[in-house]
């Protein structure tokens, strides 16, 4: 393992400190630096929460900012952050008009987010939960509330967020996070492991020549491994499992994210991107928004991810609005 | 006196964190088969803040008291079990509301809500090899006492019973949530470490109204 580490205990609330020192918009209450909120919350509107384990920046904390998130609570790396972190993230967060939780579908995750929200109602704080479920690969059609939530709850975020920042009630900004939920599909590739600090060696083997479609962001089983392909034809394999889930006949709005998983490299972003677009429009789909970089990583594990989010005349205004956060900057155009 | 009124209920907390601090090894070596060894740290942290809660409130009803004790429990041990044991004391809480003592019937619908809202947070299902495999029975076998009329002693014990022998069962079952999940079919021939806890609870809540 070759790693900037200090003592791996300490490797989480190290990264935090960093963060705090960094970005002055962001800060934590409760005398615990997991309990991540932004300095100036903004009063009346709807809350955002998020939360889950460590180790995928700028997944989830990252997007904590303007026209975003207002906090998150911040587990170990792979770990759910405790009910009581996520409670005391909700109470600071909460500006009256309730909070939505947002975050993946994983049961650690759900257990505590779903605490929390009982503990926050016994001090009168109104909350709704939304959970992202977008890797195709985790589980079939039809069962989609089984599925994992990966990258693709970014678009969770920004419409979720861009609506809440018009001041839309908890109601209304919950059912466009779930539309865009709906409405979103990921499917991922990793190449190589990826190394919890705290074990210190990979997290499972993969060969040299080898890669695994499918494989979730913590190394959960994907659907196939095989013989390393050529770019375009891992794309097209890929996208294939989108588009057995997804019409995008003639004209359909999209917004499409190329996601890098933590080592690999920017330039083979693109390259997967160049493919992705060929094979939507080829499909029928016009795309509108496009984000490429890392989004959701698994600490050092290679590979990418690809998530198209099928717009409507609703969510098309709240992907393009601006957002302003540690992580991530968009300009409204 | 066969029932638990507000004013032992603070003593049965007592024993639950006895219980569970002389189990603590147990429950570790349990959990570090197939899970990540936390499970006898969490409870007995959880139960040791719970009944410091609890008698630290002065005259508090019988709900109040459980109710806390599952908000302390949620505070001090925040990993799955802790929070699943949190859950199982606030929502047994809910369902004796306004009970000034518990008796068979009043217990029934304890372990119910205990069981329902532990089965809900963890989204399983009896056969998951879960703490709710253990639960089941003993909430079933509780309905079944309140039906025939049973004493609180004699109902407990035979809940206990049927506690004991579903978690020998577990032996059989293959796990399909948490950690364990990962293991699979390794998790045959293993006694589900959860389900061992809520045997803890049930035994020691026997023992105790036997005393009483």
């Amino acid at each position: 393992m070759k790693k900037f580490l200090n003592n791996p205990e300490n490797f989480v609330d190290e990264m935090l400190e960093g963060i705090y020192l960094a970005h002055p918009e962001v800060t934590n209450v409760a005398n615990d630096l997991r309990c991540f909120v932004r300095t100036e919350p903004v009063k009346g509107k709807v809350g955002l929460v998020t939360g889950g384990g460590s180790g995928h920046l700028p997944l989830f904390l990252g997007y904590v900012g303007d026209n975003m998130l207002d906090g998150a609570g911040v587990g170990g790396v792979f770990q759910s952050p405790s009910s009581e972190q996520i409670l005391e993230v909700t109470k600071y967060v909460d500006q009256g008009a309730g909070v939505l939780y947002l975050y993946g579908n994983y049961s650690g995750d759900l257990i505590n987010f779903d605490m929390a929200g009982e503990l926050a109602d016994f001090d009168g704080i109104k909350t709704a939960t939304v959970v992202g479920c977008d890797d195709v690969a985790s589980s079939v059609v039809g069962e989609e509330h089984k599925r994992r939530g990966v990258a693709g709850i970014f678009f969770l975020y920004k419409a979720a967020g861009a609506a809440a920042a018009q001041m839309k009630s908890l109601d209304e900004v919950a059912r466009i996070a779930e539309k865009a939920s709906v409405r979103t599909r990921t499917i991922g590739v990793a190449l190589s492991p990826c190394i919890v600090p705290e074990i210190g060696k990979p997290s499972f083997n993969i060969g040299e020549d080898e890669m695994e479609i499918g494989m979730g962001i913590h190394g959960e089983n994907g659907i196939t491994r095989k013989k390393m392909a050529a770019a375009d034809d891992v794309v097209d394999e890929m996208m294939a499992l989108i588009l057995a889930e997804q019409s995008y006949e003639t004209e359909s709005d999209v917004a499409v994210l190329i996601n890098g998983l933590g080592a690999t490299p920017l330039e083979e972003l693109y390259v997967i991107y160049r493919r992705t677009a060929q094979v939507l429009k080829q499909a029928g789909a016009n795309i509108r928004h496009v984000f490429i970089g890392e989004f959701a990583t698994s600490m050092e594990m290679a590979g990418a991810s690809i998530s198209v989010l099928k717009l409507d005349d609703e969510l098309e205004p709240l992907i393009a609005a601006g957002a302003n956060t540690p992580f991530f900057k968009h300009i409204k155009f | 006196m066969d029932n638990i009124t507000k004013t032992n209920l603070p003593i049965l907390f007592e024993r639950f964190s006895e219980v569970f601090a002389e189990q603590k090894d147990a429950l570790i070596a349990l959990d570090s088969k197939v899970g990540d060894s936390d499970l006898g740290l969490t409870m007995a942290k959880g139960f040791a803040a719970a009944t410091a809660a609890v008698s630290a409130l002065e005259d508090a009803s019988v709900e109040t008291q459980l109710k806390t004790a599952g908000v302390a429990i949620a505070r001090a041990a925040p990993s799955t079990m802790g929070t699943l044991m949190a859950t199982g004391f606030m929502r047994g809480s809910a369902a004796v509301k306004d009970c000034e003592m518990l008796g068979t019937v009043q217990l029934a619908d304890f372990w119910v809500a205990f069981r329902d809202g532990v089965a809900q947070r963890g989204r399983v299902q009896v056969g998951d090899k879960t703490v709710v495999d253990v639960l089941h029975p003993i909430a079933e076998t509780m309905i079944k006492q309140a039906e025939s009329g049973a004493a609180l002693t004699e109902a407990l014990h035979i809940a206990y019973a049927s506690a004991s022998e579903a978690l020998e069962a577990t032996k059989d079952l293959v796990a399909q949530h948490g950690k364990a999940a990962a293991f699979q079919e390794k998790t045959r021939g293993i006694q589900d470490a959860g389900s061992t806890v809520a045997v803890i609870l049930i035994k020691a809540m026997a023992d105790f109204v036997s005393e009483l």
